[in-house]
């Protein structure tokens, strides 16, 4: 699977940005503004149903 | 080399790659494609009248390019076996019409067009990975100029050209006019201890050293040469290196503290001209040189994650293979009976390298010697009652240590006991509770849960920590005695891989307001890969949360390492922090909710398990 752009959110102070997400490489993820691991890739947004 | 060659002990499989390795320690089975060679390596005398003939140039690798070699070639002198070798892609063929002329003059007839590679199976107790390291390709450096000018060369290149071997037999001139240069500049850390993107930010180790050889050896050969060498650092520790760097400067080699910015040519004279901030002085200087090595770092071999693969071995963050343990098992690889030596670790010179070489084969004769080896007492079990035969468990692992199970004929995982580290990443992701970890077993975590939750659950901050990292961290903490918060409740797990999501859901369910999983960096991961298996678990568990109406701050993911108490200690007020901000009604609701969710698991396992009852008997 190739990687693919999401949206990280910090659980520790809330800051949301963007980054690459591939499933088969999970790379370790840091909060750019508050250096705390816990940042949690958010579920994409459904896409309408044609 | 000769002596390896002609040991009896040692079979000698040059020109050769691995494709395939199976088994575990004692029990390795490794599939070798021995390249053909086109040439009997039997016959062949290397008297060198193939070449001659040979009507294809080719730029010859071994020498960086300078010098041209034939499409049948020796590698490179003292090669073993000294034989020559014929690249099929270089070559005309074997039609007499397009060619065909080393064969007509081979006289012992050991030219073989129609030969083939060859796949060789051999069983063998252990493994030394010692595959060695590239070169930094200094291009990317464009101030430097290596692309346009002619006169900047790499330090490799540097040593052909200064070789009695190389293309000049030992003659160092300038590739512009074939001249002796009369000045000489060395640029240090070229890829090396970088910054800005380029490059890497590790020491390459070896660079320092390689270029004060590289001045006594010009200072030797030509006397009067006026040498430069500009450098951030010089690093000379070790054995007798301090002496030879001040040798270098009683020679007159000047050494000045600072990187060059920009390189000029002038393009009458070929000369370089290097604007560089002189650290010492503070000023900015212009020297004017005939020539210019660039001190490129190393690097981790490009081709190397195939043999990281096949020996399921990790690498740091600079790419090179992680021992076991970097203190107490330097030579280890997480894999039991595979040891690495050499630059496949970190970057090192010759006699670092003899020196891990013979640590390696040390540790491996221990093994086979011994013909019998330890097995941990935490490994993984499978309980075939409960097993659904999902095979998720054989994916998770990071060591193959589980041949997977066969649903079709009912056949059961196998745990390979002496393959298995005991991460307990299998453990954590068996959905049927069908595998227990010896010592780490579910039930003895949840009572430690219990335990924890049992008398005011509110105000505990219960933790999760690796045994390698994090709950090290936390002694580091400890003994450096740094404050942090008692409400702290450390529950120690082999990796944070083994951290099931029942355990966390257990803890919040018996009213912890915050849950913390910690454990290594993952470049430090002491189960290869197992980490990763902790990251993608979060992620489950913090969409669950969600979904349940908790929030999902309240579950908490920290890489902490054994070095870094500091974090350790500021992780655990973040987190005294966080639990003053969960209210009791929040608590309360949350032990309703995952109550419920478990009575909803419960009837919808139990109704299946009926399903099945019923499809079973009719």
């Amino acid at each position: 699977m190739a990687a693919r752009e999401v949206l990280f959110k910090c659980l520790n102070c809330g800051h949301e940005y963007p980054g690459m997400f591939d499933m088969d490489h999970i790379t370790e993820r840091v909060c750019p503004k508050c250096r705390s691991n816990s940042v949690r890739r958010l579920p994409m947004p459904k896409t309408a149903k044609k | 080399m000769m002596d390896v060659g002609r040991h009896p002990n040692v079979e000698l499989m040059s020109f050769s790659e691995v494709e395939a390795v199976s088994g575990f320690v004692g029990n390795f089975h490794v599939t070798i494609r021995k390249k053909a060679r086109y040439v009997n390596p039997d016959e062949c005398t290397s008297c060198g009248e193939c070449a001659k003939v040979c009507p294809v140039a080719k730029p010859d690798e071994y020498q960086q390019g300078f010098s041209s070699r034939k499409a049948i070639y020796l590698p490179f002198p003292q090669a073993v076996p000294s034989s020559y070798i014929l690249n099929m892609d270089d070559c005309l063929g074997n039609n007499p019409i397009a060619c065909g002329k080393c064969a007509e003059v081979c006289e012992k007839k050991c030219i073989d067009y129609d030969d083939q590679d060859k796949l060789v199976n051999v069983e063998v107790g252990v493994v030394i990975v010692a595959t060695g390291m590239d070169v930094y390709d200094p291009t990317e450096y464009d101030e430097y100029g290596y692309t346009r000018f002619d006169n900047v060369i790499t330090s490799m290149e540097f040593e052909r050209l200064i070789c009695a071997g190389g293309p000049t037999e030992g003659h160092f001139m300038r590739p512009t006019d074939r001249k002796q240069p009369r000045s000489i500049g060395f640029i240090q850390c070229v890829g090396s201890r970088s910054q800005d993107g380029r490059g890497n930010p590790y020491c390459s180790n070896i660079c320092c050293m390689n270029t004060v050889k590289d001045t006594l050896l010009l200072c030797d050969h030509y006397p009067g040469v006026d040498i430069k060498v500009f450098y951030m650092d010089i690093r000379a520790f070790g054995k007798g290196f301090e002496d030879l760097y001040m040798r270098s400067k009683a020679e007159g080699v000047k050494y000045v503290r600072g990187i060059p910015g920009d390189v000029i040519e002038d393009s009458q004279t070929k000369n370089l001209t290097l604007t560089v901030e002189n650290t010492t002085t503070g000023k900015l200087e212009k020297h004017e040189l005939e020539m210019l090595v660039l001190s490129q770092g190393v690097i981790p071999r490009q081709d190397g994650d195939k043999i990281r693969q096949l020996m399921t071995l990790s690498t740091t963050s600079d790419g090179f293979i992680m021992e076991s343990h970097p203190k107490l098992k330097p030579v280890d690889a997480p894999t039991k009976g595979v040891y690495i030596a050499g630059c496949v670790e970190s970057p090192k010179d010759v006699k670092d390298s003899v020196t891990q070489a013979s640590a390696a084969a040390a540790r491996a004769s221990i093994l086979l010697n011994a013909g019998k080896t330890k097995i941990e007492a935490i490994t993984s079990q499978i309980n075939g009652d409960l097993c659904n035969y999902c095979g998720v468990c054989a994916k998770v692992c990071p060591y193959n240590a589980i041949i997977a199970p066969d649903k079709k004929i009912r056949k059961l995982p196998v745990i390979i006991s002496a393959a298995c580290a005991g991460c307990g990443a299998c453990a954590a992701e068996c959905t049927q509770d069908a595998i227990f970890m010896n010592h780490f077993r579910d039930e003895q975590i949840l009572a430690q849960i219990d335990a924890i939750l049992a008398v005011n659950p509110h105000k505990q901050l219960v933790t999760f920590a690796c045994n390698w990292c994090s709950y090290a961290g936390g002694d580091m903490a400890g003994t450096s005695r740094l404050q942090y918060p008692t409400t702290c409740r450390l529950i120690r797990t082999m990796c944070s891989g083994r951290v099931d999501e029942k355990f966390i859901l257990r803890a919040f369910r018996l009213g912890a307001p915050m849950v913390l999983v910690s454990g290594c960096h993952f470049a430090d991961c002491h189960y290869i890969s197992a980490v990763q298996w902790t990251q993608k678990r979060m992620d489950r568990l913090w969409s669950k949360l969600d979904k349940l109406g908790i929030r999902a701050d309240r579950l908490q993911l920290e890489w902490i390492s054994a070095a870094e108490g500091q974090k350790f200690a500021k992780v655990m007020r973040d987190m005294e922090a966080k639990l003053a901000t969960v209210t009791m009604a929040e608590i309360e609701h949350t032990m309703k909710v995952l109550a419920e969710d478990e009575e909803n698991e419960k009837a919808k396992k139990a109704g299946k398990s009926g399903a099945e009852t019923v499809e079973v008997s009719s």
